[in-house]
């Protein structure tokens, strides 16, 4: 199985795989891992002080998080996991969008008119056939204007590709030639589930062949190897050439969500093993090797990633809570007898408990009483 | 403006954290996001910072103390800043608490609800028969939810218990997982326990042979390491006993493998170390590995790895005394030996009464999983082992 690496942990390059990035695109990217560590730091602090319900962290994988969305154009669709503040942010989704998400409040991950990157699927793999099917009205659209087609980055983890939803998708995928590239995040735990429990296979790669589509394994932590395949598999969807799996072999540094011990189910050594393979630090070597950065610009940026992290815990914490009716809305195009009563029901009450004045209901969006 | 901060839900719907460590001390600033302290609960043990910059004016938790989820744990505020800390509060207003902990059933305040209290079905019948009157009493589950453990205070006869001289001790940490392991076993499995004795007269002898050996090799050498071989044996005849109950499968699980926990007790509490894979380990492999497990429990050390996994368990009742005793299984496994002490005993053979070194056995078993009768052939073969040591080494 093919398998890409081009950057070293020392931040040496692979001169025949040098990059095909100019030095700002190299910073932004750069500026793009930093901050949505910056963030993962922060959001998993803020559910400790009970100002966030859950979080699942994304340390350690900001390679794989920032480089496939920065392939793609603001037209082509993301469909990520509930792991992806850093793939969001990279497609311009503010943080304070996570943050109302994660805080219970499903506003937060609404799908804005001129976004195209979809809400996190708690349950596991089953994105995979939505992002087929958005593939498929891409490729048929695509056909019946004779346009270039919009491609369509669909994220998942290792332990995604054991449940049918992942088989279903990719062989359909397969068969219908669409416009999609898998990238497989395996970050080597599926909860507590080792990636050697996963599959007997040596690559999560190597299913592409059974499907009929290119396949490659690239380190993950290698921020110049997952664009590369990226960008690539890219322009193969554009090109009607179908569909590509890219696996990113990472590590997620952290636990598993805000509920987990990781501590419980691996060694510290293993951790310490995968912290020296660190993507961040990786790529900075590199810039400062290549002096496309300095100590200096690494203090601003600091300073820059800090503001717009507590700007966005600023404005998530202002936001103003849903109102308890909005709870009926998004399941039912027309809402079925019970469930309109049980609707009904809640709203007298509301309005009763309104009347007494003991609690304040706002007609559109409040508090939560 | 001084500010109580209260112990959030750092989980997923969990209800109270064991305060470990502070960071931070009473009149020391500190800046937002800085470590406060480190909670242990169910699921894990998780570092606090601080929501705000200020100064931390009361610490109203105290290591070991247990913590409800919206208890405030400390005041923090501008130094030298008055505050009224009311500490072990019941829960919060809703007013106070954050967008992550919002949750729908807070819309239910306790007194608008139905009777004017909240509690569960249970606990009104509960209320009922003890003729206590529920409007009466503040609840301390989740929104003021009155729960059993209320009603029963409440219900005890307060003057007996304020002249009569008692201690309460809140049961935590190794003895409360004890304390869980036993009830679940006691009420999962039901128990039965099989009496037996041996003549280890000769196992007596042999080890007085084998001990000066093992001493010179660095070998403290027990009559354990013995019985921990015999045991395999028969376990290996008798598979039964070396398997679990599957509950959700409905399955008996046979493990073809040895792994024996032995009970250990330490000043700490009661821990069961597990020798991995016996049947391949001799006399004094398995002596040293007892030794070594026995040290790491005795200075609380024992890894996760070295207390799980085992198969079967014996339990040592022997050093302090007694003549027989019942052991609880530990759960999920099949059955327990408990080893008492050996002592010279008079007893009859062809007809004449000699004095002889009698080890008394016990067994308790999963009667779910086996019968009587194979649990009395299992002991037998055991007593026959131990009775004829050297076919063990």
């Amino acid at each position: 199985m093919e398998r890409l690496e081009v950057l070293d942990c020392e931040g040496r390059c692979d001169p025949a795989l040098k990059p095909q990035l100019r030095p700002d695109q190299i910073r932004e990217i750069y500026r793009l891992m930093v901050t949505s560590r910056r963030f993962d730091e922060k959001a998993f602090r803020l559910q400790r002080q009970g100002r966030l319900g859950t979080y699942a962290p994304i340390s350690g994988q900001e390679a794989s998080q920032v480089a496939p969305p920065y392939c793609l154009q603001k037209s082509d669709w993301m469909v990520p996991t509930y792991r992806s503040a850093g793939a969001y942010y990279t497609r311009g989704v503010p943080f304070k969008n996570i943050l109302i998400y994660w805080g219970g409040d499903a506003r937060g991950a609404r799908v804005a008119p001129d976004q195209r990157d979809l809400f996190p699927t708690i349950c596991i793999a089953t994105q995979i056939p939505f992002a087929v099917g958005l593939a498929w009205g891409a490729k048929l659209k695509a056909q019946k204007e004779k346009k270039t087609s919009e491609v369509v980055l669909c994220y998942f983890g290792d332990g995604a590709t054991s449940k049918a939803d992942f088989h279903e998708g990719l062989n359909f995928a397969g068969v219908f030639r669409l416009p999609i590239i898998f990238v497989c995040e395996n970050n080597q735990w599926a909860i507590s589930l080792p990636r050697s429990r996963q599959t007997a296979a040596p690559t999560f790669s190597q299913r592409a062949f059974s499907y009929g589509m290119e396949g490659i394994q690239v380190d993950g932590n290698d921020v110049f190897a997952v664009h590369r395949a990226t960008q690539a598999a890219v322009e193969r969807a554009r090109a009607g050439k179908g569909p590509t799996l890219v696996e990113c072999e990472t590590y997620r540094l952290g636990d598993h969500t805000t509920a987990d011990d990781a501590s419980r189910y691996r060694s510290a050594e293993e951790v310490a093993r995968w912290q020296k393979l660190d993507p961040i630090v990786r790529l900075k070597k590199y810039m400062l090797q290549e002096r496309l950065w300095s100590e200096a610009e690494e203090t601003k940026l600091s300073s820059e990633a800090d503001l717009v992290v507590e700007a966005a815990v600023e404005e998530a914490e202002a936001f103003a809570a849903p109102n308890p009716v909005s709870f009926f809305d998004h399941t039912f195009a027309e809402l079925p007898w019970n469930v309109l009563e049980q609707r009904k029901a809640l709203e007298e009450y509301l309005k009763e408990k309104d009347s007494r004045k003991d609690t304040v209901i706002l007609d559109k969006e409040g508090r939560f009483p | 403006m001084a500010f109580e901060f209260k112990l959030p839900d750092v989980g997923e719907g969990l209800s109270e954290g064991e305060i470990i460590q502070w960071h931070i001390r009473e009149g020391e600033a500190v800046h937002a996001d800085q470590k406060m302290v480190d909670v242990l609960t169910d699921k894990a043990t998780v570092e606090i910072s601080s929501p705000k910059a200020g100064t931390i004016l009361k610490i109203l938790a105290d290591p070991g103390q247990v913590v409800r989820v919206g208890e405030p744990i400390v005041v923090i505020g501008q130094k030298g800043e008055s505050f009224s800390a009311q500490g072990n509060n019941p829960i919060p207003s809703s007013a106070s608490a954050g967008r992550g902990t919002a949750s729908v059933a807070r819309m239910v305040p306790a007194s608008e609800v139905q009777g004017g209290v909240l509690a569960t079905p249970a606990v009104r019948n509960l209320a009922k028969e003890l003729k206590v009157d529920l409007s009466r009493i503040s609840g301390k589950g989740p929104q003021g939810r009155i729960t059993e453990e209320d009603v029963r205070r409440v219900a005890a006869p307060a003057e007996a218990s304020a002249r009569r001289p008692e201690e309460r001790i809140p049961v935590r940490g190794i003895r409360r997982r004890t304390a869980e392991k036993m009830a679940e076993s006691w009420a999962k499995i039901p128990h039965v326990t099989h009496f037996e004795q041996a003549d280890v007269t000769e196992l007596v002898a042999l080890r007085e042979e084998q001990k000066g050996k093992a001493a010179s090799e660095g070998v403290k050498l027990t009559y354990l390491p013995y019985i921990l071989v015999a045991t395999v044996k028969a376990l290996k005849q008798f598979p039964h006993l070396n398997s679990s109950w599957d509950e959700s499968e409905n399955e008996i699980v046979l493990k073809r493998y040895y792994c024996l926990a032995v009970a250990t007790a330490t000043e700490h509490g009661l821990f069961t170390p597990v020798i991995k894979d016996c049947d391949r380990l001799g006399i004094f492999d398995l002596a040293k590995e007892l030794d070594r497990l026995t040290q790491k429990a005795k200075k609380n050390q024992l890894e996760l790895s070295e207390i799980s996994g085992g198969t079967f368990t014996v339990t040592n009742v022997g050093p302090i005394g007694g003549v027989y005793a019942t052991p609880i299984i530990n759960y999920p496994e099949a059955a327990i030996l408990g080893v008492l002490k050996i002592a010279q005993k008079p007893v009859v053979r062809e007809g004449q009464v000699i004095i002889r070194d009698i080890l008394n056995l016990v067994l308790s078993f999963d009667h779910r999983i086996l019968d009587g009768a194979e649990a009395a052939e299992f002991m037998k073969t055991l007593v026959q082992s131990l009775e004829n040591p050297r076919t063990l080494v």
